[in-house]
């Protein structure tokens, strides 16, 4: 071997230490972001939330980021575009930022509550039912509400969360008592792993109104919830609720493969009730509201060739690193499942 | 006090006309020696012990491992039966071959006994390897040119991908993979889903990570290191590979293996329904569901992010020994 061999390689190798992705970056994303940042005006499509007769918009805030906003104020400005352009769907997680996504959602929805429909998730990760229970006081408090519209059991990532959330007591049991209530007008669960794992889940027939998964052009072709799991949950009535439209936080398109204009059109064009995105600045949510103001879908003709496009960067999964690492996965759940922490195990 | 001259039993590798000790020597773990003339005793001791398997990789603490490996089996070559792997990770033939000439020299042999490809985890990893230009074509002409006697490949990540590569139809002669009392109920288990598949072709099965790699369920006292390590080599496999840094664990091995007899079938249930609650979610088994103990080189070619607290890494920012560029190279 030459020692020109050797050198070459080494610099390669010690250049991605300082980068993660490691394929070129292509020049579409810059170009997009200097182009006008102009948001149409319109509103955005709102599409049927499953069976059920009602209604929601196209894209919906992801609550995570809202949490990752710079200030209070920001979040507070975030949400009132976002409705003012007709946003209706608000994600949120009880664990997002040990509550400061819920408590932000709460204050900026503050006299705007009967415009939204506010979905927030239960993180037992396995624990029973009164825990759960005493969560969704918490999400209710925080977010200003007396009631959600959507309540989901968050994260089912592990192979053992099926059996867990289904076992006398558990989290399904939970779901029942607060729709019972009317705390809670319909019920789901997500995950970002498998779609093996969202199957288990369907296989016990709980009368699920939503599910909430990964859908992206590598998702296409890779572990694929929307060859997997879409058609189930479309044949079953169930709001599908899509994520992770560009990776989980922009992957794809730091990558180069393709454009945030490309991936959320991708995603928006599915059979899916809602895409959830995460905003955590104005620049990020005038990107997404040029896409989703008077949405027109992607032709099937346009979306296989962006699943042809990405198919070769998809298939060892290095774009959803959700499904082929540890790195999304949150504290509570790890914590509940003796998983080595994030510090300990980022991936 | 363990003996440290004795016997293992041997075991046929599968259809092949060789034998091979029922424990072998985990390459990796050599690496952590202190030094080398530590390593090269530890090494010494485990040919007199009887240990006859000997794994080692080209990519292993960028080549520290087969170096001390090489000095420790200098003058007992002809005793042991020598394994390493070569690292393309989905990239080139060419490749493939230039890390076997680096790891002969390394090793300070002219063939190896048994050469494998590393890691296949990914997805992608069949296609990659038996596509034109493939890793294959490397390991037909390394046994055609009387470099390797036997080839085949090795995975902790999913069965899935094992069975995979079997379905290539390439003539593997061995498949290295982990195989434990964890394993044996999660839900992805080599030991249910490739072990019999195995069996059925006539493939030498080299089980690793008898105690689910860096020993998680032990430290947490969920299972002994006996138990472990005698379930793993009760199964119908050719040998365990178990990880040797110190005199200590030798002793302990050895002792284990020198006096193995197999658990019945009772105990070996018994065994699994014991550790059936904490193998559900794979709390122990973090090869399989995490990058954690996939190594530079199979990040760099699939693209993947570095762990900077890895140790290959580690050696990697002080070292000229770098290979491998991303599959695909196309830039997009």
């Amino acid at each position: 071997m030459s020692s020109d061999w050797n050198r070459r390689r080494f610099i390669q190798s010690a250049a991605i230490l300082g980068a993660a992705p490691l394929v070129a970056r292509g020049s579409m994303a810059q170009n997009e972001k200097q182009r006008s940042q102009e948001v149409p005006s319109g509103m955005i499509p709102k599409k049927p939330f499953g069976k059920t007769g009602v209604q929601i918009s196209a894209m919906g805030l992801g609550g995570y980021h809202l949490g990752s906003a710079e200030t209070d104020k920001a979040a507070n400005e975030i949400v009132a575009k976002a409705l003012d352009h007709g946003v209706t769907f608000f994600d949120n997680a009880w664990e997002y930022h040990d509550g400061l996504s819920e408590e932000r959602m709460g204050r900026a929805l503050r006299g705007r509550r009967d415009q939204a429909f506010v979905m927030t998730k239960v993180c037992t990760h396995g624990r029973d039912k009164k825990v759960a229970m005493r969560m969704l006081e918490e999400s209710l408090r925080r977010l200003q509400t007396d009631h959600l519209d959507l309540w989901q059991v968050h994260e089912v990532v592990y192979q053992s969360d099926p059996d867990l959330i289904f076992a006398p007591d558990g989290a399904a049991e939970a779901l029942l008592a607060a729709k019972q209530q009317g705390k809670v007008r319909f019920v789901g669960f997500t995950g970002h792993k498998h779609p093996e794992i969202h199957l288990r889940m369907l296989s016990h027939d709980f009368p699920f109104d939503a599910v909430q998964m990964p859908l992206n052009c590598c998702d296409a072709t890779f572990r694929s919830f929307e060859q997997q799991v879409m058609p189930e949950a479309n044949r079953r009535g169930m709001a599908v609720l899509g994520m992770k439209s560009l990776g989980g936080s922009g992957e794809m398109v730091r990558s180069g493969i393709i454009t945030a204009e490309q991936g959320l059109r991708y995603a928006m064009s599915l059979p899916v009730a809602t895409t959830i995105s995460g905003i955590d600045t104005m620049e990020v949510l005038d990107q997404n509201l040029k896409v989703a103001v008077n949405f027109q879908p992607l032709e099937e003709a346009a979306m296989q060739s962006l699943r042809d496009h990405c198919r070769v960067l998809a298939a060892d999964g290095r774009l959803e690193m959700f499904k082929t690492s540890t790195k999304y996965d949150g504290k509570v759940g790890r914590e509940q499942h003796h998983f080595p922490t994030t510090q300990e195990m980022p991936l | 006090m363990p003996t440290t001259t004795g016997s293992i039993p041997l075991r046929k590798f599968g259809r092949a006309d060789a034998q091979i000790s029922a424990l072998g020597f985990g390459g990796h773990h050599i690496g952590d020696a202190p030094d080398a003339k530590t390593a090269v005793e530890i090494l010494h001791e485990a040919v007199d012990g009887g240990i006859t398997f000997f794994d080692n990789c080209w990519e292993y603490r960028r080549g520290k491992t087969e170096i001390w490996m090489g000095a420790g089996l200098k003058g007992r070559r002809d005793k042991v039966f020598l394994m390493t792997k070569t690292c393309p990770h989905g990239r080139d033939a060419s490749l493939a071959l230039q890390m076997l000439e680096e790891s002969l020299r390394r090793l300070q042999t002219d063939h190896l006994d048994l050469w494998q490809v590393h890691g296949m985890g990914f997805d992608n990893d069949p296609d990659l390897f038996i596509r034109k230009n493939g890793a294959a074509e490397a390991l037909e002409k390394a046994k055609k040119d009387g470099k390797v006697r036997f080839v085949g490949f090795t995975g902790h990540k999913s069965p899935e991908v094992h069975l995979g590569m079997l379905n290539t139809g390439f003539p593997f002669d061995a498949v290295q993979m982990p195989l434990n009392p964890f394993d044996a109920t999660f839900v992805h288990s080599f030991e249910r889903q490739v072990l019999p598949e195995l069996n059925k072709r006539g493939i030498a099965v080299l089980g690793m990570k008898p105690l689910c790699g860096h020993g998680g369920a032990i430290k947490k006292g969920a299972i002994t290191v006996e138990e472990s390590l005698r379930y793993a080599m009760s199964l119908p496999v050719t040998t365990t590979i178990t990880g040797i840094d110190s005199v200590e664990v030798l002793h302990q091995n050895l002792q284990l293996a020198q006096n193995f007899s197999p658990m019945s079938e009772a105990e070996m249930k018994e065994l699994r329904e014991r550790c059936r609650q904490d193998a559900a979610d794979g709390r122990f088994e973090p090869y399989k569901l995490s990058l954690k103990f996939d190594n530079p080189e199979a990040r760099l070619a699939h693209g993947f992010p570095l762990d900077t607290r890895q140790s290959e890494v580690k050696d990697m920012l002080g070292s000229e020994m770098n290979t491998g560029h991303p599959f695909p190279e196309k830039e997009f």
